[in-house]
């Protein structure tokens, strides 16, 4: 036969394959269908694409076929023959609907839309071959074909929902919380066996066929209700004397077998999951057995309790209780008492960035806020209304929040509120007295700065049911300030020195003088911002506060540096591990400080110290100072004496002056110093060379732990004048 | 293990941090609040750690801790039997073979010390107190003095890590490191655990970071040392010319970085790193007001000793505790040095009380008077006691002592603990008669005060689950409320 012959056969068969499908359309509750009928609607899946892709194809050229340059006669058989693959389709998709449940609305729709691209298509055939309208009017062809092309793709779509789940063709998206898929876990005590294992393990692994999405085989096992129910072979937690529980046998068999499940290419069980579900079930695949009733040592237990959903997967910890994340912020956290509970605390912090909108948000929670801490939160009476809402609240803090009293007479109405912190708030006789008429607060913080504490304590005394914490102003305390520091580390005055003194306290007066004789509050000069020191001074300063007793008086002696040497050199090594930078230290105008291992100091043991200071000139000295450090528990001892001898030549030396210092440490006196030791040059003799010799304590005293022995010397800078 | 399994499967971990784009506020903010539930380095640890277990009594912990070891025997266990038998030796019944620190041990003789200062009753306990102590000694009534804590370590090393880890061996968390594990910080403006250092005059044992190290938790749980100078916080302000917005804008790309550095590396360092800079750009505006001093009222100043306002001393830090606590730190630890009294006991430890005593009795006080001493447990304490013989020459005024492991005191308040005198130490001051608290037992309690079952909380690592009790400690029922 030729292609005509074919296609009026065809076009003939059409009368009887789509009153047909109409008919079993209409009737399909009242079909069934035999083995081989079953096997052809099976086959759906399969030839819908022929009738989609012709359907498109046509429905575009109708688009772009402005002329309608292709003959009727050629067009005809094309259209046949989309016209009856799509009526055959649609009949295979009635024959398939039989066969497992789908999701009812979208059946219906995919069907009859099936339906509609069949009769359009049929439709179409006579509109091209008869009606000129359709022939010659372009503008009609492409309103037909946008009709026809949207229906195609609107209800086979539907149909691709029905096979691969209705999310199949959506625009890519960002893996939010939401569309992740989301494992629910419950792990708090009291969880049952299935919710911790068996229903994460069905949720993740077979819900996609048998959950609402897809129903296949008839059987749903989202929930305990439906598992019950079983699916279209029964019930499926059940054996028998002949056969395991469905479930049991499926999930068992090899993954080639036709009825294994989850079927081959879908994500497959663990051998724990199999695990888990095989004993669940063996065990009675009971849903209420709660995990806390499991023998520890059962290993149904113990994999259940290792059980962690896999990879892919977001886990939820469940207590039962709604999730507070939206509640917290930055600045305020809110929390469950403790796991498990539903009492809430809520804590703000930073005042600078409270926010009303975040308290007005717990107004949901208002029956569970059981602490509220909202110390220095800048409040106003509509937060206190907020506030006296939480009907169930137990304690609240609104310390320095710069409330007045009248403003917390709502709180009044809240009966189980027996813990309020008011410290900080200003508030007069009366206003105390009218806020705790009435009040039933058991316990209230009212310490405060500004109130007199007796006058408090008069006022709490009426009332003698409940119990104030006042604390103490400590107002008829007088201490004693502490000394202020001077803030520098350099004693050395080169031109001039200005000297920073400071104090931590506000409202401070520091007086000072420089003449030896100890400040007073009344006549010493008072340091204002800078002290100007332009030679050798003793400053010794004291600071003044009303309220307060005057401090301890510090002293510190400042060095002018007149006479630089011209040379100066070490006769004598110091100790290995203490050379310092040589005989450069002691004229380096660098101060040790109190660490005498950091290079700036020169120490001295075995040896005794001698060095030599030279000009080349002639001159006289009148002072010179040598600066040096007193550590007791680290063996290091005041100078016991400096000699001094002069000479012009180099060689031959003539004493000058010898100067010992009776210093006599006891236990108890300073541990850790910084002392100048000075000589005194009696007459004015010039010389150009001057050799120092400096001693150490030989023996140290007898209290000392390392008694006996000798004592360590240091100096880092020497002065002369 | 886990971690290998864990880079293979960088699948996940993709997966995972796609969840930290969404904002990095978020994920630090997880973090601090409950750590457990984002330390995804151990998975199944997930279910293990939701805290707290129970209703705590104690929100926040500030533990005083005195470094070298305060002699209790002249602080607060009165024996006045040690007076009588002054320069006696000590009997071998009571030594019971103890063994003694290198120190001593070559001593020819163990004279008996008693203590040179006076000392009276105070508090309706009738809790005794040394004269030195004259300010806590009015705070008697809300302290819960424990006399009889022991511990097996003698020297300072393994003592101080004993007491801080839970372990006389090293690289265990510290105890603020659990808890900031555990609970996380209140205030997520603030690091959930803070130390603040400050030396007196006597003789000083050095202090290690190995005490508030976070072990093999995360590093974000490290204890946060502040400085001791005048900021305590370094670089709290932007330069001029950075706004706090272009801040933020840098700190997101650079977290943006470190994020893709983290997905090819899986190091989880990188985590913390990113989680620390969210919380230091949070902390310059939270900081700031914290721990400016100057603000204090005089009262307080008065109360807590013009001493306060120096940064760096012990009562500075007592006033910056009760700052950083009352706004959310969860764990302020204080270390005071100088209390290693090996001799010249009397002059050393007069200028190591007056240090601290003021100021550790107003700290009580002014929680008390805020209504926070209920949910703030204050803990007072060194690593271990001192003998009652003498350690070197012992004279009528001078004596110095030795390391004493088998009992010392300990004092707490707030939080839940219940006042008064707790243990009794034989009448020498060496054994323990009743009520003997080890220092598992004292972490167990400890745990038990801030709503957590300290068998239950717990961390694997390397194969086991750790604690910070290790795997001893019962909670003391005695010293609760």
């Amino acid at each position: 036969m030729n292609l005509k012959k074919w296609t009026a056969f065809v076009n003939n068969a059409l009368w009887v394959l789509n009153p047909f499908l109409l008919l079993i359309a209409f009737f399909s509750e009242k079909l069934k269908l035999g083995m081989y009928l079953e096997w052809l609607g099976k086959m759906h899946p399969l030839f819908l694409h022929f009738p989609i892709v012709l359907g498109i194809l046509i429905g575009i050229y109708y688009l772009v076929d402005k002329k309608g340059s292709v003959d009727s006669n050629k067009l005809y058989p094309i259209l046949v023959g989309n016209a009856f693959l799509a009526s055959i389709v649609a009949i295979l998709g009635i024959f398939i609907s039989k066969q497992d449940s789908y999701d009812d609305s979208l059946i219906f729709a995919h069907q009859w839309g099936g339906i509609a691209i069949a009769m359009i298509g049929w439709g179409l055939i006579y509109l091209q071959q008869y009606n000129q309208r359709f022939k010659s009017n372009y503008i009609l062809r492409v309103e037909f074909s946008m009709v026809y092309l949207l229906v195609i793709i609107i209800f086979t779509h539907k149909g691709a929902q029905l096979t691969h789940g209705t999310s199949v063709i959506s625009f890519p998206q960002k893996e939010t919380a939401e569309n992740t898929q989301i494992i629910k876990v419950v792990t708090d005590s009291n969880a049952t066996l299935y919710a911790r294992a068996v229903a994460p393990i069905l949720q993740q692994k077979c819900v996609s066929c048998h959950g609402t999405d897809k129903v296949k085989g008839e059987l749903l096992l989202n929930t305990p209700e439906n598992i019950l129910k079983g699916g279209k072979d029964g019930d499926i937690l059940t054996a028998n004397k002949d056969k395991e529980a469905m479930l049991f046998e499926r999930i068992h068999l090899d993954i080639t077998h036709k009825k294994h499940m989850p079927p081959d290419g879908k994500a497959q069980l663990t051998r724990e999951e199999v695990a888990i579900l095989s004993r669940w079930i063996k065990a009675g695949g009971d849903f209420k057995t709660k995990m806390n009733e499991l023998a520890k040592t059962d290993t149904l237990f113990l994999l259940a309790n290792k059980y962690t959903p896999a990879d892919n997967t977001k886990v939820e910890v469940k207590t039962g209780l709604p999730d507070l994340a939206e509640y917290n912020s930055n600045y305020c956290t809110v929390n469950y008492l403790y796991y498990g509970s539903d009492a809430i605390d809520v804590n703000f912090f930073q005042g600078t960035f409270y926010s009303r909108d975040v308290l007005k948000k717990l107004e949901k929670l208002q029956d569970q806020v059981l602490r509220l801490n909202m110390q220095g939160m800048p409040l106003t009476n509509e937060d206190v209304n907020i506030i006296s809402q939480f009907n169930n609240v137990e304690s609240i803090n609104l310390n320095y929040t710069k409330l007045d009293l009248k403003t917390l007479e709502p709180l009044k109405q809240l009966k189980k509120l027996k813990l309020l912190s008011i410290c900080g708030l200003k508030f007069t006789e009366s206003e105390l007295t009218n806020f705790l008429k009435g009040s039933t607060i058991a316990n209230i913080n009212i310490w405060s700065s500004v109130i007199d504490k007796t006058q408090l304590e008069k006022l709490v005394a009426r009332y003698p049911k409940t119990k104030f914490t006042i604390g103490d102003n400590m107002e008829s305390e007088v201490l004693k300030i502490n000394p202020p520091t001077i803030d520098q580390d350099s004693s050395i005055i080169t031109k001039f020195l200005d000297v920073k003194m400071k104090h931590p306290l506000n409202g401070v007066t520091i007086r000072y003088t420089l003449n030896g004789v100890d400040p007073d509050s009344l006549t010493s000069p008072i340091y204002k911002n800078t002290l100007r020191l332009t030679r050798n001074a003793n400053l010794k300063i004291k600071v003044f506060k009303p309220g307060w007793i005057g401090s301890d008086i510090i002293q510190r002696n400042f060095y002018k540096s007149e006479i630089r040497p011209d040379s100066i050199y070490l006769i004598s090594s110091p100790d290995q591990k203490y050379l310092g930078n040589g005989a450069k230290t002691l004229v380096d105008l660098e101060l040790g400080g109190s660490n005498f291992t950091n290079k700036k100091w020169l120490g001295y043991k075995d040896t005794t110290m001698k060095f030599m200071v030279n000009f080349n000139q002639p001159r006289v000295l009148h002072q010179a100072f040598l600066n040096s450090l007193i550590d007791v528990g680290s063996y290091i001892f005041p100078i016991v004496s400096i000699s001094v001898e002069g000479s012009n030549d180099g060689i031959k030396f003539t004493k000058i002056t010898e100067t010992k210092f009776p210093y006599e440490l006891t236990q108890k006196d300073v541990m850790k110093d910084i002392k100048t030791f000075t000589v005194d040059f009696p007459n004015n003799t010039s010389y150009k060379h001057y050799r120092f010799t400096v001693l150490n304590v030989k023996k140290l005293p007898v209290w000392h732990p390392g008694k006996g022995t000798t004592a360590w010397i240091f100096m880092d800078e020497l002065f002369l004048n | 293990m886990n971690e290998f399994l864990e880079h293979g499967l960088n699948q996940n971990r993709r997966k995972f941090l796609s969840k930290m784009s969404l904002g990095l506020g978020g994920l630090a903010l997880g973090s601090l609040m409950a750590p457990g539930l984002f330390n995804a380095s151990n998975e199944d640890e997930l279910f293990a750690n939701v805290l707290p277990h129970f209703a705590p009594k104690a929100k926040r912990i500030i533990y005083l801790f005195q470094n070298g070891a305060p002699s209790q025997l002249d602080l607060f266990d009165y024996k006045p039997l040690l007076q009588t038998m002054h320069g006696e030796e000590l009997p071998a019944s009571i030594r019971k073979g103890q063994r003694l620190t290198g120190m001593t041990a070559n001593q020819a003789k163990f004279p008996l010390a008693g203590t040179k200062f006076k000392f009276s009753q105070h508090g309706s306990n009738g809790a005794w107190f040394s004269e030195t102590l004259p300010h806590l000694a009015k705070m008697a009534d809300d302290m819960c003095i424990v006399k009889t804590i022991y511990t097996e370590a003698i020297n300072h090393d393994p003592a101080l890590t004993f007491f801080q880890t839970g372990s006389q061996v090293g690289n265990r968390p510290s105890m603020g490191s659990w808890i900031s594990y555990g609970l996380g910080s209140e205030n997520k403006n603030l690091p959930a655990f803070c130390v603040l250092l400050s030396k007196g005059k006597g003789n000083g044992q050095g202090v290690y970071s190995k005490l508030w190290n976070n072990g093999f938790l995360d590093s974000i749980h490290q204890g946060v040392q502040f400085s001791s100078g005048e900021e305590p916080v370094k670089y709290l302000t932007d330069p001029e010319f950075i706004k706090r917005g272009d801040k933020r804008e840098i700190l997101d790309e650079i977290s943006a970085l470190n994020q893709e550095s983290y997905k090819e590396i899986g190091d989880p360092e990188i985590v913390t790193k990113i989680q620390q800079y969210e919380l230091s750009y949070r902390m310059q505006m939270a900081v700031p007001e914290i721990t400016s001093l100057q603000n204090e009222p005089e009262s307080i100043v008065k109360m807590y000793g013009p001493e306060c306002l120096v940064p760096g001393t012990y009562a500075a830090n007592c006033l910056l505790a009760r700052k950083l606590s009352e706004n959310g730190v969860r764990f302020v630890q204080l270390y005071h040095q100088g209390w290693d009294t090996h001799g010249n006991l009397p002059s050393e430890i007069v200028g190591q009380c007056k240090d601290i005593d003021q100021s550790s009795a107003a700290l009580i006080q002014d929680l008390k008077q805020r209504g926070l001493l209920d949910e703030t447990l204050v803990i007072w304490g060194g690593e271990f006691g001192r003998t009652n013989y003498c350690q070197g020459a012992l004279t009528k005024d001078n004596y110095g002592r030795d390391h004493h492991p088998k009992c010392f005191t300990i004092w707490m308040a707030g939080g839940g603990v219940k006042p008064g005198v707790h243990g009794e130490t034989d009448e020498f001051g060496y054994n323990i008669n009743s009520l003997p608290v080890h220092v598992h037992d004292f972490h167990a309690t400890i745990m038990h005060l801030m709503g957590v079952k300290h068998e239950e909380f717990t961390y694997k690592h390397l194969g086991r689950r750790y604690r910070l009790t290790d795997v001893s400690g019962n909670v003391i029922n005695d010293l609760i409320s």
